[in-house]
């Protein structure tokens, strides 16, 4: 194991560039775009999303179509004894009943678990439906296919299910106690395994150290929670034995193929067609037993099938997140210098594994030096099982717990050598000319994480905090602030390295751009449109590239069959670095060819000719052009004298980008809280971040991502939480127990932007999807303990809530 | 989600409503919705009945009659909350009905639906005792009139027989000289309360209080009208003092649930904080502060 994480560090060095030069960075938001790349442009989604007017996956409706219902399991931990659904088959309306024996009979492959970092680790076969065994509260047992939902939802209550109940396992501490009992009874524990991703002397650096910082942070289960929740509407044509898949999905290619290995079917007969997507915060990333069993369903009845997880179902079936327990350990020196880290996650997953695995937990561990340069590291990985729902993406990545506690041991630290936190960042931050920096596991690309700092300090001071704080103080208000700083893997990511690493799948994109006979042009991109722009911002990207006009772009997604093939999926923040960038060079190729073309017909050298606004000309002589309707038409149709005899006719240009490394984007977030100190409620005053995420391609979708990241920062950190009691049982399953925040918990956002950009991507575009989400947790919690620093608070575990802060607050005066 | 199958009614009259609710024990009324449709849909709720009530003309109205104000059981929240009349006679309704949901909820949502539902930890049940309001509901045998404090019994259980409906709210108009408050703890704003203190203050002219009125919501089954508290604070001069000594009688009161959004002394304990926050801001209105 730990040979295979030192390969992993050699191989992801990005490849030939030890002495890079750097293109001239700026501090300003638009930098030094004069078109529409860093353009604050309307997005092109909006008209359609905001009018309602789109088509989801629900929307879809085929002729003869069947609905089906997904009977779960009630029970957290229990062999199924019998299963009778002879009274459901013979009821009205019922065209089919599948139990979890026949979805197992009719695969040939278990659910695939695609990220196996840990080589020897058990990973049990996991099925659509519960063959043997439940393992969780809401695990699938039986699906019905009836003539509609309510049909199919009263036959479920026919199955008769006999169920004999074992104990749960329903706490990671149950899971791991002596007598335990196990969830998979041939495994010597409820272990899945373990990992250590070691760097430098971690044991020379403890016995040397001035101080030594320990803690252990608990983090709650929480879910990304898309007003839309997963579908899929299935057709298997028992003619041409085309499965055809309506599927609400970030992953539309990794869907296709997964489904050929799990039905055993070549991709060729499978097409995966994504609407809009209403939301997918990484759980519709991972791909789920109900796509299986409504394409099943569909090939038992002959007819088209559609499967909508409902709300309810959603709190057991979609992908849960977040839960671990985390051991640290960190050694300094007197002056700050942080010198070791070491640290135990204890990944606390379900009942079976997801198809990321044990993958957002690793991740956890592997980035937990955050930005700062920590010569050695001992950084462990423990999967548990437990009788919860199985674990799986959510925007962040296991990144938010890395930054929880980096950015809370620096805090710890500051506190203990009586040094300012933020000269402790500055004093371990990996500087600028570090780069590229091989961090324990992965190489950071680029950035500047003391200027950031700095210009979040300056805003702060700007916004008039500090005078707020001392203003509310003086009149009794308990008011704080509070700083974290984050980095975050983007641009997902060096195929054979993603490989290397354990993942069973690839990282590249592949991008086609197309001028038509009327010189309008056609992106066609694998990538989803799940709400956050990536039709604009490819747009925009090719128009630049290509002197057009944005109106004049369109991109097509959605569509295996139509569009080319993006390894991933969108997801892990990858869609505007990558997929821009294959853009930005499939659109500059074919802009080349349009000038050799114009060239021809203007009798002028293609160097000496200009594109802007869809019309070539020559430098210096504006009336000698031709539009690029014109050259469309030569391409495709009338090309006798205009299209040179070298040229091909049709312009197109396709362009498969396999990054040399991922890229790192990083900011600073600032919090101004006041907490009610007799009730415990925290309010979010403002609230500030200050980015980097290389070029921006759109600063309108760069802000909306950052803000509903943070949104979902906010939530994770003052109110959502997914409940199970000592008996196993879910007690969160609607949104009046599940809290998200709604639009009045959130505070207003200001956001400070710089740009270094990512010199090993075309456009020097780096992702940033999820910098919101990974920062936010621990700037509110700083901000909570500066508005109690009367009280010696220390918070060590999410969500904070009102009585467990009241609580904190008494322990701390205790403590004193 | 889908509800199991139900026969569906369309009452043009009270009349047919207590017909059809004698006719079928397993029947429930459906007005705005807003707590009966998610129960359906959970199936949770399963009637064999639904009597829609939202056709019936005459019960949606606000007005002033024998010193009280009358609300018919189909106005919505929003109509009584924005109501000038439940603003200048009864404030501690129209202050109240802000908390209930979001607006769009208070759009569909019935002071009648949300009376009969009887939810502890919801603010109209509450504020009917705090105000010392009378039901009227209508059955097989006519009309009888229910105090507050008789009417709401236990979890999501009232005094209204199967086959009575409730028609109309009677809130006595408040004294003069008299200031309101609520004080709500919520997770989030619209969310039901984890705690919620309902206060009237009459101060008299030599700064006594003459009456005073504290409920609790979300406290125990149902609401908790907080008399001890009542008892101190009625004659005497309205001190800091008097106030913390009301407040943690009104606590001491309580039987709050134990949930995961609050453990019951933290209820216990924050309907302490929210009474002497409710009573000393109904103290300030009532001698002429905000």
């Amino acid at each position: 194991m730990e040979r295979r994480d030192r390969t992993f560090v050699a191989l992801a060095r990005p490849r030939g560039r030890p002495g890079q030069t750097k293109r001239e960075d700026t501090l300003v938001e638009q930098n030094t775009h004069d078109g529409l790349i860093g353009a604050r442009v309307r997005r092109k989604e909006d008209l359609r999303l905001l009018t309602g007017r789109t088509q989801f996956v629900d929307d879809v409706a085929l002729s003869g179509m069947l609905e089906a219902a997904v009977l779960r399991s009630p029970v957290p931990h229990a062999r199924i004894l019998s299963i009778d659904a002879s009274e459901a088959l013979e009821h009205p309306g019922v065209y089919a009943v599948v139990t979890g024996a026949e979805v197992k009979a009719a695969v040939s492959a278990p659910q695939p678990v695609i990220w196996r970092m840990i080589p020897d680790q058990l990973i049990p076969d996991g099925y659509p439906l519960a063959v043997d065994k439940v393992r969780y509260v809401g695990q699938g047992v039986a699906a019905v296919a009836a003539k509609d939902r309510a049909t199919a939802e009263d036959a479920l209550e026919l199955i008769d299910v006999e169920y004999e109940e074992l104990p749960p396992v329903a706490t990671l501490e149950d899971a791991l106690a002596e007598d335990a009992p196990k969830l998979y009874e041939d495994w010597p524990s409820n272990v899945s395994g373990s990992t250590t991703i070691p760097k430098g002397d971690v044991a020379t650096a403890f016995a040397d150290a001035d101080v030594v910082v320990s803690e252990t942070f608990r983090f709650a289960r929480q879910m990304g929670t898309p007003l839309e929740t997963r579908g899929v509407v299935a057709t298997w044509d028992p003619y041409t034995d085309q499965l055809d898949m309506w599927l609400s999905t970030q992953s539309p290619n990794l869907a296709r193929d997964l489904l050929g290995e799990v039905l055993g079917i070549s991709v060729d007969k499978i097409r995966v067609r994504t609407p809009d997507v209403g939301g997918g915060f990484g759980n519709k990333f991972d791909f789920y037993g109900e796509e299986i069993v409504a394409a099943i369903l569909s090939r038992r009845t002959g007819r088209s099938v559609k499967l909508i997880e409902d709300r309810m179902e959603s709190f057991v079936a979609n992908a849960h997140s977040r839960e671990q327990k985390i051991d640290v350990e960190l050694a300094a020196t007197s002056d700050g210098t942080i010198t070791g880290l070491k640290a135990t996650v204890y990944a606390v997953l379900g009942g079976q594994l997801g198809t990321v695995g044990i993958g957002p937990c690793w991740t956890t561990a592997a980035l937990m030096t955050g930005p700062y340069d920590i010569a050695n590291v001992e950084l462990s990985v423990v999967g548990v099982m437990t009788n919860r729902s199985p674990y799986g993406s959510y925007r962040g990545w296991g990144q938010p717990k890395s930054n929880f506690v980096h950015e809370r041991m620096v805090e710890l630290l500051a506190q203990r050598i009586g040094m300012d936190a933020q000269d402790v960042r500055l004093k371990n931050f990996v500087p600028p000319d570090a780069f590229p920096y091989g961090s324990p596991v992965f190489f950071y690309d680029s950035g500047r994480y003391a200027d950031c700092l700095d210009l979040c300090r300056k805003s702060v001071e700007q916004a008039g905090w500090l005078e707020r704080r001392d203003k509310a103080r003086a009149d009794g208000t308990a008011v704080g602030i509070g700083y974290s700083f984050h980095v975050e893997i983007t641009a997902f990511g060096p195929s054979r390295i993603l490989n290397m690493a354990g993942l069973q799948h690839s990282g590249f994109d592949e991008e086609v751009v197309r001028i038509d006979s009327t010189g309008r042009v056609t992106v066609y991109t694998g990538q989803s449109a799940m709400g956050q722009g990536v039709q604009t911002a490819l747009a925009q990207v090719a128009a630049q590239s290509l002197g057009v006009a944005l109106d004049d772009v369109t991109v097509v997604v959605g569509d295996t069959d139509t569009c080319p093939y993006t390894g991933y999926g969108t997801g892990a923040s990858r869609a505007a670095a990558v997929g821009g960038g294959a853009v930005l060079t499939a659109a500059t190729r074919l802009k080349e060819k349009v000038l050799r073309i114009a060239g021809q017909v203007l009798e002028a050298s293609p160097e000496d000719l200009v594109v802007e606004d869809g019309r070539v000309s020559v430098a210096g002589a504006p009336d000698k052009s031709i539009s690029m309707a014109e050259i469309g038409d030569a391409s495709y149709r009338r090309m006798n004298g205009l299209l040179p005899e070298s040229e091909s006719p049709t312009l197109e240009e396709r362009e498969v980008f396999d990054p040399a490394n991922v890229a790192f984007s990083y900011g600073c977030t600032a919090v101004l809280t006041e907490v009610d100190t007799e009730t415990g409620e925290v309010r979010l005053l403002d609230y500030l971040i200050a980015h980097d995420c290389g070029t921006v391609i759109n600063p309108l979708i760069v802000d909306g991502q950052l803000h509903g990241g943070a949104a979902q920062a906010i939530g994770g950190a003052l109110y959502e939480e997914l409940v199970y009691g000592d008996d196993g049982q879910i007690q969160t399953t609607t949104f009046m127990d599940y809290l998200i925040p709604t639009a009045s918990e959130i505070p207003p956002f200001k956001l400070e932007h710089m740009a270094t950009v990512a010199d090993h991507i075309p456009g020097g575009f780096k992702g940033m999807g999820e910098g919101g989400t990974i920062g936010g947790g621990a700037a509110i919690t700083h901000a909570v303990e500066d508005a109690l620093s009367d009280y010696g608070v220390s918070i060590t575990s999410l969500p904070i809530t009102p009585p467990r802060l009241l609580a904190a607050m008494r322990a701390g005066k205790d403590n004193r | 989600m889908k509800a199991a199958t139900f026969e569906y009614v369309r009452a043009t009259s009270v009349d047919q409503v207590v017909r059809t609710l004698a006719e079928d024990e397993d029947a429930k009324i459906l007005a705005g919705g807003q707590s009966l449709v998610p129960l359906l849909n959970m199936r949770l709720a399963r009637p064999t009945t639904v009597i829609d009530i939202t056709r019936i003309d005459d019960l949606s109205y606000v007005r002033r009659a024998n010193g009280h104000v009358e609300i018919g059981a189909l106005t919505t929240h929003r109509l009584a909350e924005t109501s000038e009349l439940v603003r200048r006679n009864v404030p501690l309704l129209a202050e109240a009905l802000r908390y209930v949901g979001h607006v769009t909820i208070r759009n569909r949502g019935t002071i009648g639906g949300s009376i009969a539902h009887a939810d502890p930890a919801a603010e109209l049940p509450a504020t009917c005792v705090a105000l010392d309001a009378e039901l009227v509901v209508q059955g097989p045998h006519g009309q009888r009139v229910i105090a507050a404090a008789d009417f709401f019994q236990g979890y999501l259980m009232t005094a209204i027989e199967p086959e009575e409906v409730i028609t109309e709210v009677r809130v006595p108009v408040l004294a003069q000289g008299t200031g309101c408050a609520v004080e709500e703890l919520a997770r989030r704003s619209g969310d039901f309360a984890l705690v919620a203190v309902f206060a009237t203050m009459t101060i008299g002219t030599d700064g006594t209080c003459q009456d005073a009125r504290i409920t609790v919501a979300g406290a125990g089954p149902a609401p908790v009208r907080a008399t001890g508290a009542e008892a101190l604070l009625k004659g005497a001069a309205v001190t800091p003092d008097v106030i913390s000594a009301a407040a943690r009688a009104a606590a001491d009161a309580t039987d709050p649930p134990n949930d995961i959004h609050g453990p019951a002394e933290y209820r216990r304990e924050m309907a302490a904080v929210l009474s002497r926050r409710a009573i000393t801001k109904a103290t300030n209105r009532a001698n002429g502060g905000v």
